[in-house]
């Protein structure tokens, strides 16, 4: 696995654990803008990524 | 080929985790957290002066950033200050959030709506970004009108030495505690503080 996969890997941990660690502490508006404004670039990414894997 | 694109606006909606700062406990292995920003900050920098030196190519830089100082370091020095104003009690913590929030997704919604629809929509999607980021945090009418125009008004101008992933944060927190300083505004809801101790 290349490092700009592990570290595109490693994004996506931060995105998940940093919003579960806001939910944990119930500041669920803070864990609905992390989860709400990565999703969308994460989701492209991933669709990339998939794009590369296909071809 | 992954989509650079793409690829640099995960990497500037990302930097909205820098929040989590404000559930690191007080002291973190015998140290203030506030040590582990200036720590933080000195290998935002070291990697980038690698990177100026030794001509390392790293996935989604832009072409003119080649010789100069790149956006996420702008941006880390940024979110750095306003913690560090934040820990020196300059700053309150729910407009640091809510700063460092709104910086990191309003400077690309501006720039893929500007590239879909227009300069002009580009505009009007990023005063609506950082409005609802500001409202949703802050929960205040007043700070969130104040805050989104100023934040959209700092992203426009390109100064090579001064970038607008920096201006994003400083100014609108600026002129956001200057007014409130100057009680302008309404007092924030308990006193700013939406986080109250660590995990």
């Amino acid at each position: 696995m290349s490092i700009t996969k592990l570290y595109i890997l490693a994004l996506y941990l931060v995105a998940i654990l940093c919003s579960i660690l806001f939910i944990v502490k119930e500041h669920y508006n803070i864990a609905i803008l992390l989860i709400l404004g990565n999703a969308w670039p994460g989701y492209k990414l991933a669709e990339s990524l998939m794009r590369k894997n296909e071809d | 080929m992954i989509d650079e694109q793409i690829f640099r606006r995960f990497n500037h909606t990302i930097a909205a985790c820098f929040v989590i700062y404000f559930l690191f406990p007080t002291e973190i292995l015998g140290l203030h957290r506030s040590y582990f920003i200036i720590i933080f900050w000195l290998l935002v920098v070291a990697i980038e002066t690698a990177r100026l030196t030794k001509g390392i190519k790293i996935l989604g830089m832009r072409d003119y950033e080649k010789e100069r100082i790149a956006s996420f370091v702008w941006f880390a020095s940024g979110s750095c200050l306003l913690l560090g104003l934040y820990e020196m009690g300059f700053f309150p913590q729910s407009l640091v959030i809510a700063t460092i929030v709104m910086a990191a997704y309003t400077d690309p919604v501006i720039g893929e709506a500007t590239k879909e629809w227009g300069d002009k929509n580009g505009i009007i999607c990023g005063l609506a970004c950082s409005f609802i980021i500001y409202q949703f945090i802050v929960g205040n009418l007043i700070y969130s009108i104040i805050g989104s125009i100023v934040a959209v008004i700092s992203e426009r101008p390109k100064i090579k030495w001064f970038d607008d992933d920096l201006a994003m944060q400083i100014v609108p927190m600026i002129i956001l505690v200057i007014l409130n300083w100057l009680e302008l505004l309404p007092d924030l809801v308990k006193d700013g503080v939406i986080i109250g101790g660590g995990i």
